[in-house]
Protein backbone atom coordinates (compact mmCIF):
# COMPACT_ATOMS: atom_id res chain seq x y z
CA UNK A 1 0.00 0.00 0.00
CA UNK A 2 2.85 2.31 0.98
CA UNK A 3 4.79 1.62 -2.20
CA UNK A 4 1.62 2.24 -4.24
CA UNK A 5 1.28 5.71 -2.67
CA UNK A 6 4.95 6.45 -3.30
CA UNK A 7 4.57 5.43 -6.95
CA UNK A 8 1.52 7.71 -7.35
CA UNK A 9 3.41 10.60 -5.78
CA UNK A 10 6.43 10.09 -8.03
CA UNK A 11 4.19 9.86 -11.10
CA UNK A 12 2.45 13.10 -10.14
CA UNK A 13 5.80 14.86 -9.65
CA UNK A 14 7.06 13.63 -13.02
CA UNK A 15 3.84 14.79 -14.67
CA UNK A 16 4.22 18.25 -13.11
CA UNK A 17 7.84 18.48 -14.21
CA UNK A 18 6.89 17.54 -17.77
CA UNK A 19 3.97 20.00 -17.84
CA UNK A 20 5.81 22.96 -16.44
CA UNK A 21 9.13 22.35 -18.14
CA UNK A 22 7.79 23.10 -21.60
CA UNK A 23 7.22 26.49 -23.18
CA UNK A 24 3.92 27.19 -24.92
CA UNK A 25 4.23 25.70 -28.37
CA UNK A 26 3.27 28.03 -31.18
CA UNK A 27 0.85 26.75 -33.80
CA UNK A 28 1.86 26.95 -37.45
CA UNK A 29 -0.30 26.91 -40.56
CA UNK A 30 0.50 27.10 -44.27
CA UNK A 31 -1.56 29.73 -46.07
CA UNK A 32 -1.42 30.53 -49.81
CA UNK A 33 -0.29 34.14 -50.21
CA UNK A 34 -2.52 36.92 -51.56
CA UNK A 35 -0.23 37.15 -54.61
CA UNK A 36 -0.70 33.46 -55.42
CA UNK A 37 -4.48 33.67 -54.91
CA UNK A 38 -4.66 36.76 -57.12
CA UNK A 39 -2.50 35.27 -59.89
CA UNK A 40 -4.56 32.09 -59.92
CA UNK A 41 -7.95 33.80 -59.77
CA UNK A 42 -8.95 32.78 -56.24
CA UNK A 43 -10.20 36.19 -55.09
CA UNK A 44 -13.51 37.48 -53.84
CA UNK A 45 -14.73 41.02 -54.56
CA UNK A 46 -17.02 42.78 -52.15
CA UNK A 47 -18.34 46.28 -51.89
CA UNK A 48 -17.03 47.86 -48.71
CA UNK A 49 -19.14 51.06 -48.44
CA UNK A 50 -18.49 52.02 -52.06
CA UNK A 51 -14.92 50.74 -52.31
CA UNK A 52 -14.38 47.41 -54.05
CA UNK A 53 -12.18 45.27 -51.84
CA UNK A 54 -10.52 42.04 -52.97
CA UNK A 55 -9.85 39.27 -50.47
CA UNK A 56 -8.42 35.75 -51.05
CA UNK A 57 -10.96 32.95 -51.48
CA UNK A 58 -9.08 30.18 -49.67
CA UNK A 59 -12.00 27.76 -49.66
CA UNK A 60 -12.26 27.76 -53.47
CA UNK A 61 -8.48 27.49 -53.80
CA UNK A 62 -8.48 24.31 -51.68
CA UNK A 63 -11.47 22.87 -53.52
CA UNK A 64 -10.23 23.56 -57.04
CA UNK A 65 -6.42 23.53 -57.05
CA UNK A 66 -4.72 20.14 -56.50
CA UNK A 67 -1.23 21.68 -56.66
CA UNK A 68 -1.78 23.78 -53.56
CA UNK A 69 -2.94 20.67 -51.70
CA UNK A 70 0.14 18.75 -52.85
CA UNK A 71 2.55 21.47 -51.69
CA UNK A 72 0.79 22.00 -48.34
CA UNK A 73 0.59 18.26 -47.73
CA UNK A 74 4.31 17.86 -48.45
CA UNK A 75 5.25 20.78 -46.15
CA UNK A 76 2.93 19.45 -43.40
CA UNK A 77 4.53 16.01 -43.68
CA UNK A 78 8.07 17.32 -43.46
CA UNK A 79 7.26 19.56 -40.50
CA UNK A 80 5.51 16.69 -38.69
CA UNK A 81 8.68 14.62 -39.08
CA UNK A 82 10.55 17.41 -37.29
CA UNK A 83 8.09 17.19 -34.36
CA UNK A 84 6.09 20.22 -35.45
CA UNK A 85 2.78 19.09 -36.99
CA UNK A 86 1.06 22.03 -38.64
CA UNK A 87 -2.56 23.10 -38.53
CA UNK A 88 -4.22 22.26 -41.83
CA UNK A 89 -5.99 25.35 -43.12
CA UNK A 90 -8.54 23.44 -45.19
CA UNK A 91 -9.61 21.42 -42.15
CA UNK A 92 -9.63 24.55 -39.95
CA UNK A 93 -12.03 26.26 -42.38
CA UNK A 94 -14.31 23.19 -42.43
CA UNK A 95 -14.31 22.92 -38.62
CA UNK A 96 -15.14 26.60 -38.33
CA UNK A 97 -18.09 26.24 -40.68
CA UNK A 98 -19.48 23.17 -38.94
CA UNK A 99 -19.07 24.85 -35.53
CA UNK A 100 -21.00 27.87 -36.81
CA UNK A 101 -23.85 25.62 -38.00
CA UNK A 102 -23.91 23.71 -34.70
CA UNK A 103 -23.85 26.93 -32.64
CA UNK A 104 -26.73 28.34 -34.70
CA UNK A 105 -28.89 25.29 -34.07
CA UNK A 106 -28.00 24.76 -30.40
CA UNK A 107 -30.46 25.83 -27.71
CA UNK A 108 -30.79 25.31 -23.99
CA UNK A 109 -33.01 22.38 -22.96
CA UNK A 110 -34.53 24.34 -20.05
CA UNK A 111 -34.87 27.92 -21.28
CA UNK A 112 -34.46 27.59 -25.07
CA UNK A 113 -31.66 30.20 -24.96
CA UNK A 114 -29.14 30.15 -27.79
CA UNK A 115 -25.32 30.26 -27.48
CA UNK A 116 -24.06 33.75 -26.55
CA UNK A 117 -21.87 35.43 -29.14
CA UNK A 118 -20.72 39.03 -29.05
CA UNK A 119 -19.79 40.87 -32.27
CA UNK A 120 -16.13 40.51 -31.22
CA UNK A 121 -16.57 36.73 -30.83
CA UNK A 122 -17.95 36.63 -34.38
CA UNK A 123 -14.95 38.53 -35.79
CA UNK A 124 -12.51 36.30 -33.90
CA UNK A 125 -13.92 33.22 -35.64
CA UNK A 126 -11.19 32.76 -38.21
CA UNK A 127 -8.68 30.09 -39.11
CA UNK A 128 -5.63 31.28 -37.20
CA UNK A 129 -2.18 30.26 -36.04
CA UNK A 130 0.69 31.84 -34.13
CA UNK A 131 3.03 31.59 -37.08
CA UNK A 132 1.61 31.81 -40.59
CA UNK A 133 3.69 30.10 -43.28
CA UNK A 134 2.87 32.14 -46.35
CA UNK A 135 3.32 30.19 -49.55
CA UNK A 136 3.90 31.62 -53.02
CA UNK A 137 5.12 30.03 -56.20
CA UNK A 138 5.18 31.13 -59.79
CA UNK A 139 5.92 29.10 -62.89
CA UNK A 140 8.55 30.70 -65.14
CA UNK A 141 8.35 29.70 -68.80
CA UNK A 142 11.10 30.37 -71.32
CA UNK A 143 10.23 28.64 -74.58
CA UNK A 144 9.77 24.97 -73.72
CA UNK A 145 11.69 25.35 -70.44
CA UNK A 146 9.85 25.63 -67.16
CA UNK A 147 11.10 26.47 -63.69
CA UNK A 148 9.51 27.22 -60.36
CA UNK A 149 10.09 30.33 -58.28
CA UNK A 150 9.31 29.28 -54.72
CA UNK A 151 8.87 31.45 -51.64
CA UNK A 152 8.04 30.40 -48.08
CA UNK A 153 7.71 33.09 -45.41
CA UNK A 154 7.15 32.37 -41.73
CA UNK A 155 5.26 35.36 -40.31
CA UNK A 156 4.60 35.96 -36.63
CA UNK A 157 0.86 36.63 -36.46
CA UNK A 158 1.23 39.13 -33.60
CA UNK A 159 4.39 41.09 -34.22
CA UNK A 160 4.02 40.89 -38.04
CA UNK A 161 7.72 40.06 -38.22
CA UNK A 162 9.12 37.55 -40.69
CA UNK A 163 10.68 34.92 -38.48
CA UNK A 164 11.67 32.32 -41.09
CA UNK A 165 12.20 32.24 -44.81
CA UNK A 166 13.28 30.11 -47.76
CA UNK A 167 13.17 31.33 -51.31
CA UNK A 168 14.75 30.55 -54.66
CA UNK A 169 14.30 29.38 -58.23
CA UNK A 170 14.56 25.73 -59.16
CA UNK A 171 16.48 24.23 -62.08
CA UNK A 172 14.76 24.76 -65.45
CA UNK A 173 13.41 21.61 -67.07
CA UNK A 174 12.19 20.75 -70.56
CA UNK A 175 10.23 17.68 -69.61
CA UNK A 176 9.30 17.69 -65.90
CA UNK A 177 5.69 18.48 -65.05
CA UNK A 178 4.69 21.24 -62.64
CA UNK A 179 3.84 18.91 -59.69
CA UNK A 180 7.29 17.30 -60.00
CA UNK A 181 9.00 20.70 -60.06
CA UNK A 182 6.92 21.79 -57.06
CA UNK A 183 7.86 18.67 -55.14
CA UNK A 184 11.55 19.34 -55.87
CA UNK A 185 11.14 22.96 -54.75
CA UNK A 186 9.69 21.89 -51.40
CA UNK A 187 12.49 19.34 -50.88
CA UNK A 188 15.11 21.94 -51.79
CA UNK A 189 13.80 24.66 -49.50
CA UNK A 190 12.41 23.01 -46.38
CA UNK A 191 15.79 22.50 -44.70
CA UNK A 192 16.58 26.19 -44.98
CA UNK A 193 13.12 27.11 -43.77
CA UNK A 194 13.29 24.90 -40.69
CA UNK A 195 16.80 26.15 -39.99
CA UNK A 196 15.67 29.79 -39.92
CA UNK A 197 12.68 28.76 -37.78
CA UNK A 198 15.09 27.01 -35.40
CA UNK A 199 17.13 30.22 -35.15
CA UNK A 200 13.94 32.11 -34.26
CA UNK A 201 13.12 29.58 -31.51
CA UNK A 202 16.70 29.71 -30.21
CA UNK A 203 16.42 33.49 -29.97
CA UNK A 204 13.07 33.11 -28.20
CA UNK A 205 14.52 30.73 -25.60
CA UNK A 206 17.47 33.06 -25.01
CA UNK A 207 15.79 36.46 -25.07
CA UNK A 208 12.15 35.65 -24.32
CA UNK A 209 9.01 35.58 -26.42
CA UNK A 210 8.34 38.78 -28.35
CA UNK A 211 4.85 40.17 -27.85
CA UNK A 212 2.80 43.34 -28.37
CA UNK A 213 1.12 45.13 -25.47
CA UNK A 214 -1.55 47.74 -26.05
CA UNK A 215 -3.08 50.05 -23.47
CA UNK A 216 -6.42 51.66 -24.26
CA UNK A 217 -9.01 53.56 -22.24
CA UNK A 218 -12.81 53.38 -22.14
CA UNK A 219 -14.26 56.71 -23.28
CA UNK A 220 -16.29 57.08 -20.05
CA UNK A 221 -13.18 56.83 -17.84
CA UNK A 222 -12.29 60.05 -16.04
CA UNK A 223 -8.52 59.39 -16.01
CA UNK A 224 -5.88 59.17 -18.72
CA UNK A 225 -2.27 58.09 -19.17
CA UNK A 226 -1.00 61.54 -18.16
CA UNK A 227 -2.80 61.41 -14.81
CA UNK A 228 -0.81 60.87 -11.60
CA UNK A 229 -2.45 58.22 -9.42
CA UNK A 230 -1.83 57.84 -5.70
CA UNK A 231 1.03 60.35 -5.64
CA UNK A 232 3.03 58.28 -8.14
CA UNK A 233 4.42 59.32 -11.52
CA UNK A 234 2.20 59.79 -14.60
CA UNK A 235 0.43 56.55 -15.46
CA UNK A 236 2.26 56.17 -18.79
CA UNK A 237 5.64 56.20 -17.00
CA UNK A 238 4.33 53.84 -14.30
CA UNK A 239 3.41 51.30 -17.00
CA UNK A 240 6.79 51.70 -18.70
CA UNK A 241 8.57 51.14 -15.37
CA UNK A 242 6.55 47.95 -14.77
CA UNK A 243 7.48 46.66 -18.21
CA UNK A 244 11.16 47.50 -17.65
CA UNK A 245 11.09 45.57 -14.36
CA UNK A 246 9.29 42.52 -15.70
CA UNK A 247 10.53 41.98 -19.25
CA UNK A 248 13.60 39.87 -20.10
CA UNK A 249 16.64 42.17 -19.77
CA UNK A 250 14.19 45.11 -19.61
CA UNK A 251 13.56 44.90 -23.34
CA UNK A 252 10.60 46.69 -24.89
CA UNK A 253 9.97 49.65 -27.18
CA UNK A 254 7.38 52.34 -26.63
CA UNK A 255 6.11 52.72 -30.17
CA UNK A 256 3.34 55.18 -29.48
CA UNK A 257 1.85 56.84 -26.42
CA UNK A 258 -0.88 59.45 -26.07
CA UNK A 259 -3.15 60.33 -23.19
CA UNK A 260 -5.68 57.69 -24.24
CA UNK A 261 -3.52 54.88 -25.68
CA UNK A 262 -0.09 53.32 -25.62
CA UNK A 263 1.52 50.74 -27.87
CA UNK A 264 4.52 48.72 -26.72
CA UNK A 265 6.29 46.55 -29.29
CA UNK A 266 9.22 44.14 -29.09
CA UNK A 267 8.23 43.35 -25.52
CA UNK A 268 10.34 40.33 -24.55
CA UNK A 269 8.53 38.26 -21.96
CA UNK A 270 9.96 35.28 -20.06
CA UNK A 271 8.73 31.87 -21.21
CA UNK A 272 8.01 30.73 -17.64
CA UNK A 273 6.70 32.50 -14.55
CA UNK A 274 8.28 32.25 -11.10
CA UNK A 275 6.35 29.01 -10.47
CA UNK A 276 7.95 27.49 -13.55
CA UNK A 277 4.73 27.50 -15.54
CA UNK A 278 4.76 28.38 -19.21
CA UNK A 279 3.25 31.79 -19.87
CA UNK A 280 1.99 33.72 -22.87
CA UNK A 281 1.11 37.37 -23.48
CA UNK A 282 -2.17 37.12 -21.55
CA UNK A 283 -0.55 35.61 -18.45
CA UNK A 284 2.26 38.16 -18.56
CA UNK A 285 0.01 41.22 -18.99
CA UNK A 286 -2.28 39.85 -16.25
CA UNK A 287 0.51 40.94 -13.87
CA UNK A 288 0.31 44.53 -15.13
CA UNK A 289 -3.48 44.41 -14.97
CA UNK A 290 -3.38 43.35 -11.30
CA UNK A 291 -0.67 45.92 -10.51
CA UNK A 292 -2.87 48.73 -11.87
CA UNK A 293 -6.04 47.49 -10.17
CA UNK A 294 -4.30 47.32 -6.76
CA UNK A 295 -3.47 50.26 -4.45
CA UNK A 296 -2.27 52.96 -4.88
CA UNK A 297 -3.65 53.12 -8.46
CA UNK A 298 -6.98 51.30 -8.00
CA UNK A 299 -7.72 51.45 -11.74
CA UNK A 300 -10.29 48.90 -12.85
CA UNK A 301 -9.36 47.41 -16.19
CA UNK A 302 -10.21 44.76 -18.74
CA UNK A 303 -7.64 42.37 -20.19
CA UNK A 304 -8.14 41.20 -23.77
CA UNK A 305 -5.90 38.66 -25.50
CA UNK A 306 -5.12 37.57 -29.03
CA UNK A 307 -3.23 34.30 -29.28
CA UNK A 308 0.14 33.78 -27.62
CA UNK A 309 1.60 37.12 -28.55
CA UNK A 310 -0.76 40.05 -28.17
CA UNK A 311 -2.64 41.43 -25.15
CA UNK A 312 -4.55 44.66 -24.56
CA UNK A 313 -5.53 46.34 -21.30
CA UNK A 314 -8.50 48.70 -21.46
CA UNK A 315 -8.46 51.07 -18.50
CA UNK A 316 -11.55 52.41 -16.72
CA UNK A 317 -13.77 49.39 -16.11
CA UNK A 318 -14.15 45.66 -16.75
CA UNK B 1 64.99 -28.54 -42.49
CA UNK B 2 63.46 -27.60 -45.84
CA UNK B 3 59.96 -27.59 -44.38
CA UNK B 4 61.08 -25.26 -41.63
CA UNK B 5 62.32 -22.77 -44.22
CA UNK B 6 59.05 -22.89 -46.14
CA UNK B 7 57.01 -22.26 -42.98
CA UNK B 8 59.23 -19.38 -41.97
CA UNK B 9 58.96 -17.83 -45.46
CA UNK B 10 55.14 -18.12 -45.46
CA UNK B 11 54.94 -16.53 -42.01
CA UNK B 12 57.29 -13.73 -43.09
CA UNK B 13 55.26 -12.98 -46.25
CA UNK B 14 52.02 -12.99 -44.22
CA UNK B 15 53.51 -10.58 -41.70
CA UNK B 16 54.73 -8.24 -44.45
CA UNK B 17 51.30 -8.21 -46.15
CA UNK B 18 49.57 -7.39 -42.88
CA UNK B 19 52.04 -4.61 -42.10
CA UNK B 20 51.67 -3.22 -45.62
CA UNK B 21 47.83 -3.23 -45.35
CA UNK B 22 47.97 -1.49 -41.98
CA UNK B 23 50.45 1.06 -43.36
CA UNK B 24 48.15 1.77 -46.32
CA UNK B 25 45.17 2.22 -43.98
CA UNK B 26 47.15 4.57 -41.77
CA UNK B 27 48.28 6.49 -44.84
CA UNK B 28 44.69 6.88 -45.99
CA UNK B 29 43.66 8.02 -42.53
CA UNK B 30 46.54 10.48 -42.49
CA UNK B 31 45.47 11.90 -45.83
CA UNK B 32 41.95 12.54 -44.58
CA UNK B 33 42.79 13.29 -40.95
CA UNK B 34 42.71 17.02 -41.51
CA UNK B 35 39.36 16.73 -43.28
CA UNK B 36 40.66 18.30 -46.44
CA UNK B 37 37.85 17.98 -48.96
CA UNK B 38 35.33 20.04 -50.93
CA UNK B 39 31.63 19.40 -50.96
CA UNK B 40 29.20 20.41 -53.67
CA UNK B 41 25.56 19.75 -54.35
CA UNK B 42 24.83 17.37 -57.20
CA UNK B 43 21.07 17.86 -57.48
CA UNK B 44 17.85 17.40 -55.53
CA UNK B 45 17.87 13.99 -53.86
CA UNK B 46 14.93 12.02 -52.53
CA UNK B 47 13.21 13.14 -49.34
CA UNK B 48 15.47 13.19 -46.29
CA UNK B 49 18.77 12.95 -48.14
CA UNK B 50 21.30 15.05 -50.02
CA UNK B 51 23.05 14.11 -53.23
CA UNK B 52 26.56 15.52 -53.05
CA UNK B 53 29.85 15.28 -54.86
CA UNK B 54 32.76 15.17 -52.46
CA UNK B 55 36.22 16.03 -53.75
CA UNK B 56 38.91 14.32 -51.67
CA UNK B 57 42.64 14.94 -51.95
CA UNK B 58 45.26 12.24 -51.67
CA UNK B 59 48.60 11.11 -53.04
CA UNK B 60 46.96 7.82 -53.90
CA UNK B 61 43.70 8.03 -55.90
CA UNK B 62 42.44 4.83 -54.24
CA UNK B 63 42.60 6.45 -50.82
CA UNK B 64 40.68 9.45 -52.04
CA UNK B 65 37.89 7.21 -53.32
CA UNK B 66 37.70 5.14 -50.16
CA UNK B 67 37.60 8.25 -47.96
CA UNK B 68 34.93 10.00 -50.05
CA UNK B 69 32.03 8.63 -48.05
CA UNK B 70 33.58 9.56 -44.72
CA UNK B 71 34.33 13.06 -45.97
CA UNK B 72 30.78 13.48 -47.31
CA UNK B 73 29.20 12.61 -43.94
CA UNK B 74 31.68 14.88 -42.17
CA UNK B 75 30.85 17.68 -44.61
CA UNK B 76 27.11 17.38 -44.05
CA UNK B 77 27.63 17.51 -40.27
CA UNK B 78 30.27 20.23 -40.07
CA UNK B 79 30.66 22.15 -43.32
CA UNK B 80 27.50 22.31 -45.43
CA UNK B 81 27.72 23.60 -48.97
CA UNK B 82 26.80 26.56 -51.11
CA UNK B 83 23.98 26.20 -53.60
CA UNK B 84 24.65 25.75 -57.25
CA UNK B 85 23.10 24.49 -60.45
CA UNK B 86 20.42 21.83 -60.82
CA UNK B 87 18.06 23.57 -58.41
CA UNK B 88 20.44 23.24 -55.46
CA UNK B 89 19.92 25.56 -52.54
CA UNK B 90 22.61 26.33 -49.93
CA UNK B 91 22.77 23.79 -47.11
CA UNK B 92 23.95 24.82 -43.70
CA UNK B 93 25.83 22.20 -41.71
CA UNK B 94 23.82 20.20 -39.17
CA UNK B 95 26.18 21.46 -36.45
CA UNK B 96 26.49 25.23 -36.45
CA UNK B 97 29.16 25.45 -33.74
CA UNK B 98 32.56 24.07 -34.88
CA UNK B 99 33.68 23.52 -31.29
CA UNK B 100 31.08 20.75 -30.98
CA UNK B 101 33.46 18.33 -32.73
CA UNK B 102 36.00 18.79 -29.95
CA UNK B 103 33.34 18.71 -27.22
CA UNK B 104 32.00 15.35 -28.39
CA UNK B 105 35.36 14.00 -29.51
CA UNK B 106 34.75 10.52 -28.15
CA UNK B 107 31.50 10.12 -30.08
CA UNK B 108 32.89 11.47 -33.35
CA UNK B 109 36.11 9.43 -33.08
CA UNK B 110 34.14 6.21 -32.87
CA UNK B 111 31.54 7.42 -35.41
CA UNK B 112 34.19 8.18 -38.03
CA UNK B 113 36.40 5.18 -37.25
CA UNK B 114 37.11 2.78 -40.12
CA UNK B 115 33.92 0.79 -40.59
CA UNK B 116 32.22 3.12 -38.10
CA UNK B 117 28.56 4.07 -37.82
CA UNK B 118 28.92 6.80 -40.44
CA UNK B 119 28.59 4.10 -43.13
CA UNK B 120 24.91 3.66 -42.21
CA UNK B 121 24.16 7.19 -43.37
CA UNK B 122 25.86 7.27 -46.75
CA UNK B 123 25.64 5.30 -49.96
CA UNK B 124 27.35 5.54 -53.29
CA UNK B 125 25.21 7.08 -56.01
CA UNK B 126 27.25 5.81 -58.97
CA UNK B 127 28.18 2.24 -57.99
CA UNK B 128 31.62 3.52 -57.09
CA UNK B 129 32.56 4.50 -60.65
CA UNK B 130 34.33 7.82 -61.10
CA UNK B 131 33.67 10.00 -64.13
CA UNK B 132 36.85 10.78 -66.13
CA UNK B 133 36.48 14.47 -65.35
CA UNK B 134 36.31 13.73 -61.62
CA UNK B 135 39.82 12.24 -61.44
CA UNK B 136 42.20 15.18 -61.45
CA UNK B 137 45.93 15.31 -60.87
CA UNK B 138 46.37 18.62 -59.08
CA UNK B 139 50.13 18.42 -58.55
CA UNK B 140 53.02 16.06 -59.20
CA UNK B 141 52.15 13.87 -56.27
CA UNK B 142 48.53 14.64 -55.49
CA UNK B 143 45.14 13.65 -56.86
CA UNK B 144 41.73 15.23 -56.41
CA UNK B 145 38.94 12.71 -56.82
CA UNK B 146 35.23 13.52 -57.00
CA UNK B 147 32.79 10.88 -55.72
CA UNK B 148 29.01 11.27 -55.88
CA UNK B 149 27.27 9.96 -52.78
CA UNK B 150 23.87 10.11 -51.16
CA UNK B 151 23.86 11.19 -47.49
CA UNK B 152 20.78 10.50 -45.38
CA UNK B 153 20.65 13.87 -43.69
CA UNK B 154 17.34 13.40 -41.84
CA UNK B 155 18.53 10.18 -40.21
CA UNK B 156 21.87 11.76 -39.42
CA UNK B 157 20.19 14.77 -37.82
CA UNK B 158 17.96 12.49 -35.74
CA UNK B 159 21.04 10.62 -34.50
CA UNK B 160 22.73 13.88 -33.49
CA UNK B 161 19.52 15.05 -31.81
CA UNK B 162 19.25 11.81 -29.84
CA UNK B 163 22.87 12.21 -28.68
CA UNK B 164 22.16 15.80 -27.59
CA UNK B 165 24.68 17.22 -30.07
CA UNK B 166 22.14 19.33 -31.96
CA UNK B 167 18.80 20.68 -30.80
CA UNK B 168 15.58 19.38 -32.30
CA UNK B 169 13.14 21.90 -33.77
CA UNK B 170 10.58 21.05 -31.10
CA UNK B 171 12.97 20.93 -28.15
CA UNK B 172 11.84 23.11 -25.27
CA UNK B 173 8.16 22.97 -26.29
Amino acid sequence: MKSHKLFTLLSALLFCALCFGQAKKPTLMVVPSDVWCNQNGYMLNFDNQGTVTRIPDYKRAFQENPEVLQVISQINGMMAERGFPLKNMESAIKTMESNAVEDGLRSSKDSGASVAESPIDAIKKAAKADIIIQLTWTVNTTGPKKSINFNLQGLDAYTDKQVATATGTGAPSFSAEIPVLLSEAVLAHMDNFTLSLQQHFDDMFENGREIIVRIQTWDDWDGDLNTEFGGEDELGYVIEDWLADNTVKGRFSTTDITESMALFEQVRIPLYNDKGRAIDARRFVRGLSKYLSDAPFNIQNKLVMKGLGRATIILGSK
Amino acid sequence: MKLKHVILSVLFIGFCTSVNAQWKKNKANEDTKIWRYDLECEGIAKKGSKLVKVWSYSKNPKHAISRGMKNAVHGIIFKGYAGGGQGCTPFQALVSDPSVEEKHKEFFDSFFADGGAYLRYVSSATDGSIAPGDRLKVSKREYKIGVIVNVQTDQLRKLLESKGIVKALNSGF
